[in-house]
């Protein structure tokens, strides 16, 4: 097994599992914060992402298969997806429409089965088989409020704009549409609105 | 040319009038400050802290001259803090720089006091091309640099820490800032009573953590436990979005700026987490990390020396001029 990533709140190591190309997640303790509060936030993400993982799979999503899950371990052990993650995909990439157009459709059936990723950043998006595949839901909630829907697109874009600023505009654009092609106009509009909504709350948000 | 540049800031977007002198070449000549305090309870009543900064800005910037050295011929811009921040503070600067850049013949240039708060931290620290964190009472965000500007990849969703710690110790009577008391209490205790603990992807909400801490002083849970948990709880959230920023970008950097970059609980945790990335953490200097004209007058040069200037009846105040709009041409050429 070795160490694949070392992330801001799990640790990524790559191995097998029965035979089977595994990930191996573990939520490692965060030594800055206290340990009560450190091991009550770990155990609870460990089994939240792997109720939600499940929910995804049944939804129709390409999600990991789940290997192994110990919430006093902090442990999920996965099945591992081979492909280049979005953001160095966008990076390298001469043309993003078709694969961003399915990364809106993703997270618009994601979305239509009431669940917020809660960490949609490009790195938390595989390339993989001819489509698009979700990973990472440690900070997924059930959700089909308007607001966490929004929030997830709005941290599509504000990554897009971080991290892919030369492209940002046009890969929104795609998303949108695929977005739109599964949970209808209306409700992008409604999503679309919140998400403005939210732009403006933000501290010192533009009002001129 | 004489081959040198000297800007004169002034910064007044809240509680501080602060008037500072910079050289190109001899760096930081001078910061002068004289800062509005509200009564015990109380936060900052916009316009009340405008009569005061009215009252001291001739002094302040009187001073700042004086001590800096250089007569006021030697001075090549005045240089104000545009915003964001509170109107009628802001206007006091806006119209003391004004009368300054007309009856002198000076260029006016107009400064992002956010965008000060970094580019001063990041002359005092050496930082390059920092993450930054911006924790304030205005501002709780983690921002990087790309393509020309400052770009947001995290921020509250509701309340800053700046205005958590300031809500909390004026729920008990203090006034505004709170954040030194705050930590001077919270040092007194190790008992952690849980609070909600709200990261969303990047971002991060305080106001459910201040809901819970006011419900526990009103159950009469000691004010000290109180204050630990609210900052082991808030500081916590924060420090896991910076994280995250930390690994999404790979900076090697981290830089905290902003007047609760004073709190020391909140380095140490910083601290302990940029370690693990080897990457370098820089803290601005406690005296310089809460609002001061020496961000301004540091900006304004850098602004200055890339061509910045506006004529005098554009220098208005933008109240809510985010960050993530403000082009830097003196970074583009990096």
């Amino acid at each position: 097994m070795r160490l694949f990533y070392r992330g801001a709140e799990a640790d990524i190591f790559l191995g097998d599992w029965a035979g089977s190309p595994a990930v191996f997640k573990f939520r490692k303790p965060l030594p800055y914060r206290l340990p009560e509060l450190d091991e009550e936030i770990r155990g609870q993400r460990t089994v939240h992402e792997a109720s939600i993982i499940g929910d995804a799979r049944s939804a129709g999503l390409r999600v990991p298969y789940l290997y192994y899950v110990s919430p006093r371990e902090s442990l999920i052990v996965m099945q591992r997806i081979e492909g280049p993650r979005l953001k160095s995909y966008l990076q390298s990439a001469s043309e993003n429409r078709g694969v961003s157009e399915e990364f809106g459709r993703t997270v618009g059936v994601l979305h239509r089965s009431g669940i917020m990723h809660g960490d949609l950043t490009t790195s938390n998006v595989i390339v993989a088989d001819g489509g698009v595949h979700l990973i990472d839901f440690g900070l997924a909630t059930h959700s089909l409020k308007v607001e966490d829907h929004a929030v997830d697109l709005r941290l599509i874009k504000e990554t897009l704009v971080g991290a892919h600023s030369r492209v940002s505009s046009a890969v929104m654009a795609s998303f949108l549409a695929g977005y739109a092609s599964v949970v209808g106009e209306k409700r992008v509009k409604e999503v679309v609105r919140k998400l403005a909504e939210i732009e403006r709350r933000g501290r010192y948000a533009r009002v001129e | 040319m004489k081959g040198d540049l000297t800007v004169l800031g002034i910064e007044s977007t809240a509680h501080t009038f602060s008037a500072a002198v910079v050289s190109q070449k001899r760096g930081l000549l001078c910061d002068i400050r004289d800062i509005y305090t509200p009564p015990e309870g109380s936060g900052i009543h916009p316009t009340e802290a405008s009569v005061h900064h009215a009252a001291v800005a001739g002094r302040v910037v009187g001073d700042a001259v004086t001590q800096s050295g250089v007569s006021w011929v030697e001075i090549d811009g005045i240089a104000y803090a545009m915003g964001p921040g509170l109107g009628p503070c802001l206007r006091v600067g806006a119209v003391t720089a004004r009368t300054l850049a007309s009856s002198l013949g000076k260029p006016l240039i107009p400064v992002n006091h956010a965008v000060g708060h970094i580019e001063l931290g990041c002359m005092l620290t050496g930082a390059v091309s920092p993450l930054v964190l911006l924790i304030s009472g205005g501002h709780t965000m983690v921002v990087s640099y790309s393509s020309g500007m400052w770009r947001i990849l995290g921020e509250t969703l509701d309340l800053t820490l700046g205005q958590l710690l300031d809500q909390l110790g004026r729920y008990v009577g203090y006034a505004s800032p709170c954040g030194r008391r705050i930590e001077e209490a919270a040092s007194g205790s190790r008992r952690y009573l849980r609070l909600p603990y709200t990261v969303k992807g990047n971002d991060v909400s305080f106001s459910g953590i201040l809901t819970a801490a006011k419900r526990l002083i009103d159950s009469g849970e000691p004010f000290e436990d109180v204050c630990f948990s609210v900052q082991e709880t808030a500081f916590a959230t924060a420090v896991e979005v910076t994280e995250r920023a930390l690994a999404f970008t790979g900076n090697k950097e981290l830089m905290v700026v902003g007047g609760v970059a004073a709190n020391k609980r909140l380095a140490e945790m910083l601290g302990v987490m940029v370690a693990r990335h080897s990457a370098r953490f820089f803290v601005v200097p406690l005296r310089y990390s809460g609002d001061c004209g020496a961000q301004i007058a540091w900006t304004g040069l850098l602004a200055q020396r890339s061509g910045v200037s506006i004529p005098v009846e554009k220098g208005t105040v933008r109240q809510s001029w985010r960050l993530d709009t403000v082009e830097l041409p003196w970074r583009m050429t990096k």
